[in-house]
C-alpha cells in the first residue's frame, strides 16, 4: 500500500507550488547549465556521415554536379557507342508468307487465289537464291539441307532446355538468341522432339548483300511438321505451361541463315514465321490479379528503333 | 551513366572516410561494393519440377535493405517482432511502433511484397507471411571523441542491414511456440508421463 500511486500523489501537497511548474531533470551525468552543452558537443570530432541509400538516379542534375564538384570529379564520357554485329542480319528479308491453311484452303477464297499467283513469282526467286548459295557452297543440296536443318533445330532447342548458352550460340544467330532466351530465366523447360510427321522441306530462299556487294547472307525457310512435347515450370517447380503427357502437332516455318561470304559460316536458326492464320496461343496456366487501371498519361511519340542492319 | 556516377561517388566517399594513403580516384571507380549478396542468391535457386499430385511448393522472395544509419542491435528487436506475422498484420503493427527502424522494416516488407507479385509468381499480395526477418551489421565508421587528460575515445557510427523473406501461404499458428499446449493437452501429457513411470528392478 505504501507504493500506491495515491500515496505518492498525496504527498505532493507538502511540496511548494512552484516546484511543480519548474522542469526537473532526471539526467545527473550532465551539467545542469546548458552553456556547457556546446562544449560537450565539441568533444566529438565532426564527420560527415554518408547516406548509402540516397537515390542518386533521381537527384536533380544540379545536385549531382554539386556533389561531383565537392569531390573534384570530372563527368564521365557519355556512352554513345552502338554495338552491332556483322555476322548476322537484323531481320528476315522478304519473309515467306505461308499460304492460307498451309496450302489446303479452298481455291475459291480470294486470298488463296492471290497467293497462288504470287507463289509462281516467288518460286523463281527462290531458285535463283538457291543457285547463289550453291555458288558458295558446292555441296549444297536441298534434300540434304532439310536433314541438317532439322538437326540444327533440335540441337538449338536442346541447348536451350539444358541452359547451355555456348552451345545455343552455335545453333542460333545473334538476332534469334534473345528471342530464344526471352522469358526463360529461372524456368525449367522440358521439351521433347518426338517425331517428324512430314519430311521437312525448303519453301523459300533468299540472298542479300549487306554494306558491300560481296558480303552476302543467305536465308532459307524450312517447313517443319513435327510432334513435340513441352512443359515449362517456374522457379518453384510449378507447372506454368504445357503438359508432361500431352504431345502436340507443330507446324512451323523456321528461317535459317548463313553468312555465305564467310568461309566458316554456318547455317543457324534465325527466326520463325508466324502466319496470320495460326491458331491463338494457349492461355497461361498462371493466374494473376488484374492490375488496377492507371490513369492514362498521353504518351510521347518515340522515334522507332531502327534495326542495326537494314532489312532488304 | 547515372550508375557510373553512383559508383564513382560511392568510391570517393570510401576514400574520404577511410583515410587512404593514395588519393587517386580512377581505379576505385570500379571498386567492389560491400553490400551483402549471399541472401539474395536464394532468389535464383531453381527447384525441380513437381508432379501434379504433389502440393504446389509455396513461392518465396528474399529481400534486403542495406547500409542504413541505424543500430543493428536496435533493429533486431523490430526484426524479431514481425517474424511469423502475415504481411498485412506486420505492416499494421509496425505503423504503431515509434522507432526509426520500424519505418525501414515496413518499407522493406512492402518492397518485398511488390517483388513477390511482379517477379515471383505470387498471385495475391496479402497471401504472404514473414518467414525470416533478421538484422545484420553494415558499415561501421569510427569517429573520435575527446576525453580528459588528452585521451581519446572511439565512437562507432553503425550502419545496419535488414533481411526479410516472405513466403506464400498462411503463417504457422504459433511461430514462437509461446503457448504450445492447451490445458487439456498439458493434462494429457502429464498423465502420460505418470503412466510411463517404471519402478526400477521390478517387472
Amino acid at each position: 500500500m505504501a507504493n500506491c500511486i495515491l500515496a505518492k500523489i498525496g504527498q505532493l501537497r507538502f511540496l511548494p507550488a512552484t516546484n511543480l511548474l519548474q522542469p526537473y531533470r532526471t539526467t545527473t551525468s550532465k551539467h545542469y547549465n546548458p552553456k556547457f552543452k556546446k562544449l560537450r558537443k565539441e568533444k566529438f570530432l565532426k564527420i560527415n556521415l554518408h547516406d548509402y541509400n540516397e537515390d542518386i538516379d533521381n537527384l536533380p542534375e544540379e545536385k549531382v554536379r554539386q556533389k561531383m564538384k565537392e569531390r573534384g570529379l570530372l563527368p564521365t564520357r557519355p556512352w554513345n557507342d552502338r554495338p552491332f554485329y556483322v555476322s548476322a542480319t537484323g531481320g528476315v528479308f522478304e519473309a515467306y508468307i505461308p499460304p492460307e491453311g498451309d496450302g489446303k484452303a479452298s481455291i475459291v477464297s480470294t486470298t488463296r487465289a492471290k497467293q497462288t499467283v504470287e507463289l509462281l513469282e516467288k518460286k523463281s526467286k527462290s531458285m535463283m537464291a538457291i543457285r547463289k548459295v550453291k555458288s558458295f557452297d558446292e555441296d549444297f543440296d536441298t534434300k540434304e539441307f532439310c536433314r541438317i536443318a532439322q538437326d540444327i533445330y533440335v540441337k538449338a532447342h536442346e541447348s536451350l532446355v539444358n541452359n547451355d548458352r555456348h552451345a545455343l550460340r552455335t545453333h542460333v544467330t545473334e538476332k534469334a538468341y534473345p528471342e530464344f532466351r526471352h522469358n526463360s530465366f529461372g524456368k525449367t523447360i522440358r521439351w521433347k522432339f518426338l517425331e517428324s510427321l512430314e519430311p521437312p522441306r525448303v519453301v523459300h530462299a533468299r540472298c542479300t548483300d549487306v554494306i558491300s556487294k560481296e558480303n552476302i547472307f543467305g536465308q532459307i525457310t524450312v517447313r517443319f511438321h513435327t510432334r513435340q512435347q513441352l512443359s515449362v515450370y517456374d522457379r518453384f517447380g510449378r507447372l506454368l505451361h504445357g503438359s508432361e503427357i500431352l504431345a502436340k502437332d507443330v507446324l512451323e516455318y523456321v528461317v535459317f541463315e548463313k553468312h555465305l561470304s564467310n568461309v566458316y559460316g554456318n547455317w543457324r536458326v534465325h527466326g520463325k514465321i508466324i502466319p496470320d492464320w495460326a491458331p491463338p496461343k494457349d492461355p497461361s496456366k498462371l493466374t494473376r490479379l488484374m492490375p488496377e487501371e492507371k490513369t492514362v498519361v498521353p504518351e510521347k511519340t518515340d522515334s522507332e528503333e531502327t534495326p542495326v542492319v537494314p532489312d532488304k | 551513366m547515372n550508375q557510373l556516377l553512383k559508383n564513382i561517388y560511392l568510391a570517393t566517399f570510401r576514400i574520404n572516410t577511410t583515410q587512404n594513403l593514395h588519393t587517386t580516384i580512377p581505379v576505385t571507380a570500379w571498386s567492389k561494393s560491400d553490400v551483402p549478396k549471399s541472401f539474395l542468391k536464394f532468389n535464383k535457386k531453381i527447384y525441380p519440377p513437381q508432379d501434379p499430385s504433389e502440393e504446389p511448393r509455396p513461392a518465396y522472395v528474399c529481400h534486403q535493405k542495406t547500409n542504413f544509419k541505424y543500430s543493428p542491435d536496435k533493429l533486431w528487436y523490430i526484426a524479431s517482432f514481425v517474424r511469423g506475422m502475415t504481411v498485412d498484420e506486420a505492416i499494421k503493427q509496425l505503423s504503431f511502433v515509434n522507432k526509426k527502424g520500424a519505418g525501414l522494416v515496413k518499407e522493406a516488407i512492402l518492397e518485398a511484397q511488390e517483388l513477390a507479385v511482379t517477379k515471383h509468381n505470387v498471385e495475391f499480395r496479402s497471401n504472404l507471411w514473414i518467414a525470416e526477418s533478421f538484422s545484420g551489421k553494415g558499415v561501421v565508421i569510427k569517429g573520435i571523441r575527446r576525453h580528459a587528460r588528452g585521451r581519446l575515445g572511439e565512437v562507432r557510427y553503425q550502419y545496419s542491414h535488414y533481411f526479410v523473406r516472405l513466403e506464400e501461404g498462411k503463417p504457422p499458428v504459433d511461430y514462437y511456440k509461446r503457448n504450445p499446449l492447451t490445458p487439456q493437452e498439458q493434462l494429457d501429457k502429464w498423465l502420460e508421463q505418470m503412466r510411463k513411470r517404471k519402478i526400477t528392478n521390478s517387472f
